[in-house]
């Protein structure tokens, strides 16, 4: 058999069910980010329980006091080490205990889930997420 | 005769070391660590005219359709917040030619007989060897990163690579093994750099799908490890979306 006739019917057979399990996207669209809320951004002060300095994300873990008096623990994504590195964040910028105030995109599944837009450190300095995970647009 | 075979030795010795230096010396100019131009860099630093936006893939009708369909799915379900999960919720790198795009920086080494490259998302590395013919299709094994030989032609690096997985797609834009990419780089001046990519397939592509990436040197930058350790993110199996694994679960 062949080349041609090897190749031809399988591929358009399986391409669907291919594209749509393995497909590497582009860099403009970026990979999930679409699954935060980034037009209705919320505030919260909380304390840090973990900070995650890995990759493909670094996340911050932070216990929050509700309006309800009860404490919610809320998972922030931030960018990947190396965004972030160049855009001035340590490894040790943020410690478990920090008391540090975020300005988030809440996952539109209302899960406590956010991306984060800015976070304020401990001594004031405020930081952001690199360019793809877009600005905060309230103070 | 003892005279005469001391000058040959040491013409010998000299061509010893010239002829590496000049091996070195052609490779020189792309070594170095690149930024996507004019994407990551500054806007003041965007002095050069930018390469063309990537061009639609000249798929075969056959295939063209279920490709827009694709896109147009792939998008509405990000406007929607609902994104479907890709290879990056599962941490599968790029590929080629993906791997190219400098979505973060990379790194060019030239060594004896090879260039390689290292691009810092997911620790990417191709091996671009610059001795043997290019393999025919059918004897390269699908890689992620293919099988790259190169030539050079006074300045520019001409590459040839096969061999990419199946499912290792760039713009989702399906491929058979018989897939080459050829590439040729070269510097545009001391810190500009293209890689001018063309895609043929003759299953899947009516003629060459062509385009040009662009980068600009940044010397003093090293890269950071990426080790895709802590992922949160997989792919919902009822409806395929990326969702978040949240702390506790």
């Amino acid at each position: 058999m062949n080349a041609r006739a090897r190749l031809a019917p399988l591929f358009k057979a399986y391409l669907i069910l291919v594209l749509c399990m393995h497909w590497v996207p582009n860099a403009a669209a970026h990979h999930s980010f679409a699954m935060f809320d980034s037009q209705n951004q919320v505030k919260m002060t909380g304390t840090v329980t973990k900070f995650d300095w890995t990759n493909p994300h670094v996340y911050i873990e932070l216990d929050v006091v509700g309006s309800d008096g009860l404490t919610k623990s809320w998972t922030i994504e931030c960018a990947n080490i190396s965004i972030l590195g160049r855009i001035g964040w340590k490894f040790n910028m943020i410690k478990p205990g920090d008391e540090i105030t975020v300005i988030v995109g809440p996952l539109r599944s209302g899960q406590p889930g956010a991306l984060l837009k800015q976070v304020t450190l401990p001594d004031g300095t405020k930081m952001g997420n690199g360019g793809p995970a877009g600005l905060p647009n309230i103070q | 005769m003892y005279k005469t075979s001391s000058k040959l030795l040491a013409a010998l010795a000299l061509a010893g070391l010239v002829v590496p230096a000049l091996q070195a010396a052609e490779a020189v100019g792309i070594d170095g660590k690149w930024f996507a131009y004019p994407g990551q860099v500054d806007p003041q630093e965007r002095t050069l005219e930018p390469p063309a936006p990537i061009p639609d893939p000249p798929l075969k009708p056959e295939f063209l359709e279920d490709w827009r369909t694709l896109r147009a799915t792939l998008a509405a379900a990000d406007a929607r917040g609902e994104p479907i999960a890709s290879g990056y919720t599962r941490c599968i790198p790029d590929g080629m030619p993906a791997m190219m795009q400098g979505m973060f920086p990379m790194e060019v080494m030239a060594s004896r007989g090879q260039i390689t490259i290292i691009q810092e998302a997911y620790s990417q590395v191709r091996r671009i060897y610059l001795a043997g013919e290019p393999l025919a299709w059918e004897d390269a094994e699908p890689r992620f990163w293919g099988h790259s030989v190169a030539k050079w032609e006074d300045e520019t690096l001409v590459v040839d690579t096969v061999g990419i997985k199946d499912y290792v797609m760039f713009r989702n834009v399906p491929h058979s093994p018989a897939m080459r990419i050829s590439e040729r780089i070269y510097l545009l001046d001391t810190n500009h750099m293209v890689d001018e990519v063309t895609v043929t397939d003759p299953e899947y592509l009516t003629g060459p799908w062509q385009w040009s990436w662009m980068y600009t040197r940044r010397d003093d930058y090293k890269l950071y490890e990426y080790v895709c350790e802590n992922n949160r993110e997989f792919a919902d199996p009822e409806t395929g979306e990326a969702r978040l694994r949240l702390f506790g679960e």
